[in-house]
């Protein structure tokens, strides 16, 4: 009313301002209406995340409460202290080294999935990265066959290759070896590697390597040059993409170790809930080793979607 | 005069012979084949792909024979095991039940929560990082966790579901007969990839131009018209790629069902891949477990090719660079 107020306005213009009026509340109002449902969605998603997260510092009698309680709860470090620092002061058959299940010191399993899934990735990287570039940039015949071929074998079903694989490893003595874990899990991220650096790397103009190559440096050399100038970003999301897939690989994990090399998803799958008292273990084994990944996942949100579809998507 | 000259020059270059090439030369042509680039990467997937496969092909024919504590010869006997193994027929039908079924609600819930947050909601940036954190947890986590969240006793899911009367107190979602038991894998695989459509499609929907809609706006086309004959086309390729994608992972699905049901009660829950791990590394039939690793590994090749065939799924299908 401020406007007709200011200045004696014809009928028309004040119905025209109320209309305007009436319009910007029913956005405002639907906007707020679309805001809370979609906070709700989230919610719903996000809850087992936080109620898990919870479990971790929740006393037993707690965490095996229904409805759950978000904020009035007993809190204990109990699970966190046994989980990562393997300190339990009323438990005495808690402190025990090594492998076999029912050890609930979960360092050694971080440690081994750090460890394969870094090695992995790193070497899926330096494996994909020239592949991908031939890709983009070469004369090679049935490109589009070879490029489909790299793609199929995204979707080997691992359970069709799971035991060979594991007749294999026993002959060549890769049962529960780093390297053997590291090879397998490069080879299973290695679609993803190439499809995805392969759709970075189309994004840089060819000129750049014409311009490279013309002032005397070689096809290796330029190659090198675009990598490392103008594909660190890319380079750093399917890392953290490999990482992750290498992170929650199971079944052929499952398959090659015979428990000398335990990674968390071996680890958590051997945890038996026979004790009620290991839901607490789990939520703290189970939040220590995902909210690093969350992190780094957020870091490359930007790329996900080209990432999760191999570049078909961007 | 000038004729002379590029006649010398012609000479000159005839008698040119190239002087013995050295190793830097030779490892510096090497560098510029594309085989140098592009060999490792085949040697890893060989090494993934086809050695299994020859391996399954070849153990189809034998059998580990309990007695003589060795591999022997069965001739066709696996593969006639095959027509009438009807815990294996069982296990397809269960499998097409859960990826069809997941498939779909994964679908429906996706696109709609993609519409909700392509609506322009305040703060759709927070909501988006908060859907994408269940993708990122391993499966094996994810299935403890649902474990605790479905226990009969305590679990916040099963009281939810018990106090909106969805399941009743003797048939709850884990144990039970087992009436529920495939709805109970299929609620963590729902929740962890829902996600993915979400992302994929609310990706496609910011990428659609704008004019399409703003048309049928102007014509006076209905929110449900503009969805149905716009919105919805334009967004086939993603749609198809992101179905192709779950498609394939959901006929892996194992971690879930491993982890909560062991293939029960009964075998309720006995999906092909969890078959084909028993055969092969529980009940020692090493001969048969190959021939359902074949068998499955046909089932992945035949449906998405066919799938990518049908649908024009492609990689590079519009440009020759290819």
């Amino acid at each position: 009313m401020v406007a007709a107020s200011a200045a004696p306005a014809t009928a028309r213009h004040t119905d025209e301002t109320a209309l305007h009026r009436a319009r910007v509340r029913a956005r405002l109002i639907s906007t707020a209406l679309m805001t809370l449902l979609s906070a709700f969605v989230a919610m719903v998603f996000f809850f087992p995340i936080l109620w898990w997260m919870l479990a971790s510092i929740k006393t037993t009698p707690e965490i095996l409460k229904a409805p759950p309680s978000i904020i009035n709860f007993e809190a204990t470090l109990r699970s966190i202290r046994v989980v990562l620092f393997n300190w339990d002061p009323n438990t005495s058959n808690i402190r025990q080294e090594g492998v076999g299940a029912g050890t609930f010191y979960s360092i050694p399993y971080l440690r081994d999935s750090a460890i394969i899934g870094i090695g992995s990735t790193l070497f899926v990287l330096v494996l994909s990265t020239p592949a991908a570039y031939a890709l983009s940039r070469f004369r090679i015949r049935r490109k589009k066959d070879l490029t489909f071929w790299i793609l199929s074998q995204r979707m080997l079903p691992v359970a069709a290759v799971a035991f060979p694989l594991n007749v294999m490893f026993r002959e060549l003595g890769l049962i529960d070896t780093y390297r053997g874990l590291i090879l397998i899990h490069a080879a299973i991220n290695a679609p993803l590697a190439v499809l995805l650096m392969l759709s970075f790397m189309d994004e840089v103009p060819r000129d750049l390597d014409d311009a490279a190559m013309v002032d005397g440096a070689s096809r290796f050399r330029a190659f090198l040059g675009i990598v490392f100038h103008y594909l660190r970003g890319g380079l750093m999301a399917t890392g953290v993409l490999c990482f992750v897939f290498s992170f929650s690989e199971f079944l052929l994990t499952l398959v090659l170790t015979q428990g000398g090399i335990r990674t968390v998803p071996v680890a958590s799958s051997t945890f038996t809930s026979s004790f009620q008292n290991e839901y607490g273990y789990m939520a703290a084994l189970g939040t220590a080793s995902t909210l690093p990944i969350f992190l780094f996942i957020l870091l490359v949100q930007r790329h996900l979607v080209r990432g999760l579809t191999l570049g078909a998507v961007k | 005069m000038a004729t002379g000259q590029v006649e010398s020059v012609d000479q000159r270059l005839l008698a040119y012979r190239p002087a013995p090439r050295t190793l830097g030369q030779t490892l510096s042509t090497f560098l510029d084949r594309p085989f140098f680039y592009i060999f490792p990467v085949i040697a890893v997937l060989l090494f993934l792909g086809v050695y299994p496969f020859v391996y399954n092909v070849r153990n189809s024919f034998r059998e580990f024979d309990v007695v003589k504590g060795q591999m022997e010869s069965v001739g066709w006997a696996n593969w006639e095991r095959l027509l009438h193994d009807d815990r294996f027929h069982g296990a397809i039908l269960t499998t097409a039940r859960y990826v069809g079924t997941a498939l779909v609600l994964e679908f429906a819930l996706g696109i709609s929560i993609a519409l909700l947050l392509n609506s322009g909601p305040w703060l759709s940036g927070l909501w988006q990082s908060l859907l994408i954190l269940p993708m990122v947890v391993p499966p094996t986590i994810t299935a403890r966790m649902f474990g605790i969240l479905m226990n009969s006793e305590f679990g916040a899911i099963s009281w939810l579901l018990l106090k909106l009367d969805v399941i009743e107190k003797q048939e709850p979602l884990l144990g039970g007969t087992g009436k529920h038991a495939l709805t109970a894998v299929m609620i963590p695989e729902i929740w962890q990839w829902t996600p993915f459509f979400v992302l994929i499609l609310l990706a496609g929907m910011k990428a659609l131009p704008t004019e399409p809609l703003e048309a049928a706006m102007v014509d006076g086309a209905s929110t449900i018209q503009r969805f149905f004959h716009i919105t919805l086309p334009m967004l086939r390729p993603m749609i198809a790629v992101a179905v192709l994608f779950r498609l394939v992972d959901l006929l892996k699905a194992f971690d879930y069902v491993y982890i909560l049901t062991s293939g029960g009660p009964g075998t309720r829950t006995w999906l092909m891949s969890f078959d084909a791990y028993q055969r092969s590394f529980t009940t020692i039939e090493w001969g048969y477990g190959s021939v359902l690793a074949l068998v499955i590994l046909v089932f992945a090749i035949l449906l998405s090719n066919i799938y990518v065939r049908v649908f024009n799924v492609g990689w590079g299908n519009d440009d020759g660079s290819r």
